[in-house]
């Protein structure tokens, strides 16, 4: 441990100030700070401070990734044994998955910390683990098989035009992560556009993903008994729930999703007003189109046009498939870009439930939803926070007459 | 009586809470006052190096309200001035003389039956420093008419003298202070205690006694103006710091200067304690009972006092002294440390995290960073104001919606929690001060 200490001290003597290498300080500052803790003192009060810091916060993101990423491997694993027809077991499915998983994950990390250190050199500022967190979930948003390149590409879009030229980490208004993702959507469409299946099959191997199969029915039916006429996948509530569906990597299993929730509001990280007013947004609008698909006047439907199969999905459907509660969970959250005040995070992740219905069932253009509605409400955080700090206002002016 | 109950808020277990008893000590030979102590204020002698002065006689005079007067805090002769950079004045130091101060005269004139009587007797025996207002935190303009007077006696603060413990014989004494107080005011006198602590107060009609209840900045006076009279634009509150209390209250009724004082010594690097001692007391007097050598010693709680030297003095409104270790060490990948009994957060991002009586160091525990709002600061913020968006219009000079947004009602003690929590190591004091002083020289 000395060793390394004192290799960092030697090496710090060449970025200080003044040095020829002093621009490679943010560098050698994230390195030293990673292996061993800051001794930054306080200089005035509060003379003490909380143990916590942002090294920690972002890890602990991270740390409630872990789940998924587990998963995510193995159900890559277990989806291709299936195509293939073999049994090939619990272990070597998750093997099988990593060898899609870690290339990804290597490709994000890499064009982000590029991206995170350029920008920490051009403009003198710390590098901020926040970039951690962001390149932990691109790769959890992406079809296994997509190509690195793509990746790559799509990284670095999101750490720079997401947020570093918005000033990085605590000035971005969009959600860098849901950048990257949303550009490689329309950028790739053919990759990730979201209704062919996603999963590592054998050449022209293809189906319907979940989301697909009410969009695009062959006969009007319910989502529910669309759902089980499927005989590709088993699309029944219970498999969904535990992801043994394809799907992006990270969001198929539901139960480790909300374990991460869980442990992301028991830290105190992450706000549960954001993840419990989206569901009741979605829950709220998902019912709300039920029944204008079921009532008709004079023969026709309250909904208008033709029948769509996706207003029938149930709010448990529309929480299952897809991915809402990865969505809601680990990117509506994002502490910068949602509403800075619990008000508006309530209204924040209300619309956010109540735009994904909408854009996954009205628009006949996407079938999924969740990463749109979460870059719109992104977008209009600060107008919600606007209006309840004037509301504070006006209380304020009326205590004073 | 009125009750309020505050949520929001973290009391800070931190080691070396003094027990409710005395420890004898040396008595003090010398005293300072310092006019850092005072904000906005642009100090000018009256004394010299080597100059005799009495109890009560005027120090200093602010030259922008020359009204206002410091008084000697001690009688005998000036023995040090030390001046800082630009010459501003650090410390007037006073070496005691113990039979000038017993052979004082009492004040004889003493009339105090109306309000300019009372403003007369503080103007001429140059009270005025104990008298601060809210907004600003400073001494308070004698030509102001206060809507109300307030006065905290449920100190909050870690580690804080227990004031129900250091003035408990003094009851007569508070109770002339706060007689003679409520006359400067056409409003309310508040007193703000914590549970049955100062319960012969409620025989008086005259004040209006809250019982507050609640964590940490519960007994801060912003936070309980907050609640009972919110403080608008253009209105001034005036406050009397508690320990004060008993020195005003003896002039009131006896007309003698007394500046003793019952203070308390606490932190993790100290034998907690409580010492008969007196305003602006030297700590070096003190320096047995430290635990370690490598200490940072604070005049004041350990959120908001100063920091001083080993023969520093205590600040003119701090009633006890904070002494923790100054810690250098630099743990391997601490940010992956699982928890035990070293980690200390209001988070629950540690396993086993010791929140019962924990050593606190001067370590900042992590480096600053871009402020990410992760709901740290209003948790521990009680009052109806949106903190973040306050410190963003501090940030961005707009002096409209800093007032908008309620500046007034905060000081930099109460949002010493929100600092003291985030993440991201922000100095949120800082940021109200700022906003202050950027409002009060727009003026």
């Amino acid at each position: 441990m000395n060793f390394l200490r004192k290799i960092f001290e030697e090496t710090g003597k060449f970025v200080e100030e003044g040095k020829p290498l002093s621009w490679a300080y943010p560098v050698w500052e994230a390195a030293d700070t990673i292996f061993f803790s800051t001794n930054k003192q306080t200089s005035k009060g509060p003379h003490i401070r909380d143990n916590m810091d942002i090294k920690r916060t972002m890890f602990f993101v991270v740390i409630a990734l872990i789940p998924c990423y587990l998963f995510g491997a193995y159900n890559i694993g277990y989806l291709n044994a299936l195509a293939m027809e073999i049994d090939r077991g619990l272990f070597a499915n998750t093997i099988f998955g990593f060898t899609y998983v870690l290339p990804i994950l290597i490709a994000t990390f890499v064009a982000g910390a590029v991206c995170e250190l350029t920008f920490a050199i051009i403009r003198k500022h710390e590098v901020n683990e926040g970039f951690l967190v962001s390149c932990a979930l691109i790769p959890l948003t992406m079809p296994p098989d997509v190509p690195l390149w793509q990746v790559f590409i799509g990284t670095s879009f999101g750490i720079i035009i997401g947020k570093e030229i918005f000033g990085g980490v605590g000035t971005n208004i969009f959600n860098p992560a849901l950048t990257s993702r949303a550009f490689m959507y329309f950028a790739f469409p053919t990759k990730i556009s979201g209704d062919k299946v996603w999963a590592v099959g054998p050449d022209g191997y293809s189906g319907a993903t979940a989301l697909a199969i009410p969009a695009n029915p062959v006969e009007y039916d319910t989502a529910s008994n669309l759902f089980a006429a499927n005989t590709q996948f088993d699309f029944s509530t219970m498999n969904m729930f535990w992801g043994l569906i394809p799907g992006s990597i990270g969001e198929t299993n539901k139960l480790f999703i909300l374990l991460g929730a869980i442990f992301l509001i028991y830290c105190g990280i992450a706000s549960w007003r954001i993840m419990v007013s989206s569901v009741l947004g979605l829950v709220f609008t998902a019912l709300l189109f039920n029944l204008l698909n079921y009532f008709t006047v004079d023969g026709i439907l309250l909904a208008g046009g033709s029948p769509n199969a996706m207003l029938t999905i149930t709010p448990l459907q529309h929480i299952l498939i897809g991915s809402f509660l990865f969505g809601t969970v680990f990117m509506a959250t994002e502490p910068v870009t949602s509403s800075h005040t619990n008000t508006g995070r309530w209204i924040y992740g209300f619309l956010i439930g109540v735009l994904t219905v909408i854009i996954r069932s009205i628009n006949p253009a996407y079938p999924e939803g969740v990463f749109l509605a979460i870059l719109i409400m992104n977008m209009f955080a600060p107008l919600i926070d606007y209006y309840v700090v004037q509301a504070n206002i006006k209380m304020r002016l009326s205590r004073h007459v | 009586m009125q009750k309020i109950t505050i949520k929001k808020g973290h009391n800070i277990n931190i080691s070396g809470l003094a027990s409710r008893e005395f420890t004898n000590a040396p008595t003090q030979k010398f005293v300072s006052l310092s006019p850092q102590d005072f904000n906005y204020i642009k100090p000018k002698l009256l004394v010299k190096e080597g100059d005799h002065v009495s109890l009560g006689d005027a120090l200093f005079f602010d030259k922008i309200n020359p009204d206002v007067k410091w008084p000697s805090i001690a009688a005998g002769t000036i023995s040090k001035i030390i001046y800082g950079e630009r010459r501003t004045v650090l410390d007037i130091i006073i070496e005691i003389d113990e039979n000038d101060e017993k052979n004082s005269d009492p004040i004889s004139e003493r009339n105090l039956s109306s309000r300019e009587d009372v403003k007369n007797f503080i103007q001429n025996n140059n009270l005025w420093p104990f008298i601060t207002q809210r907004p600003f935190n400073k001494v308070v303009d004698p030509n102001d008419s206060p809507k109300c007077i307030i006065v905290s006696l449920a100190d909050s603060s870690p580690l804080a003298n227990d004031l129900s413990f250091s003035l408990e014989d003094k009851k007569n004494h508070i109770v002339s202070a706060l007689s003679n107080l409520k006359k400067l005011t056409d409003g309310d006198l508040y007193v703000a205690v914590r549970g049955d602590n100062f319960s012969f107060l409620s025989d008086h009609d005259f004040i209006k006694l809250i019982q507050v209840e609640g964590p940490h900045p519960s007994g801060n006076i912003g936070v309980i103006l907050n609640r009972v009279n919110p403080l608008n634009q253009n209105e001034v509150v005036w406050t009397v710091q508690g320990s004060h209390l008993p020195i005003l209250g003896k002039l009131f009724s006896d007309g003698i200067y007394d500046f003793s004082s019952n203070i308390s010594i606490g932190g993790p690097s100290v034998k907690p304690s409580y010492f008969k001692s007196r305003i602006g007391a030297r700590f070096d007097l003190y320096k047995d009972s430290l635990l370690m050598d490598n200490v940072r010693i604070i005049s004041g709680n350990v959120l908001t006092g100063k920091k001083v030297n080993l023969d520093g003095f205590l600040g003119f409104y701090h009633s006890s002294f904070s002494v923790i270790e100054e810690s250098f060490i630099r743990p391997f990948v601490g940010w992956l440390h699982p928890g035990g009994k070293s980690k200390y957060s209001v988070f629950n991002a540690y396993l086993g995290s010791n929140k019962k009586s924990y050593d606190f160091t001067t370590l900042q525990n992590g480096s600053n960073r871009a402020f990410v709002p992760v709901d740290a600061w209003e948790k521990v913020f009680p009052m109806d104001i949106y903190i973040n968006a306050l410190a963003r219009s501090i940030e961005a000079n707009d002096i409209d919606e800093m007032e908008q947004l309620g500046i007034y009602e905060c000081d930099e003690e109460d949002v010493a929690l929100c600092s003291f929590v985030c993440p991201s190591k922000s100095d949120v004091g800082a940021i109200i001060r700022k906003g202050l002083d950027t409002i009060y020289f727009d003026k």
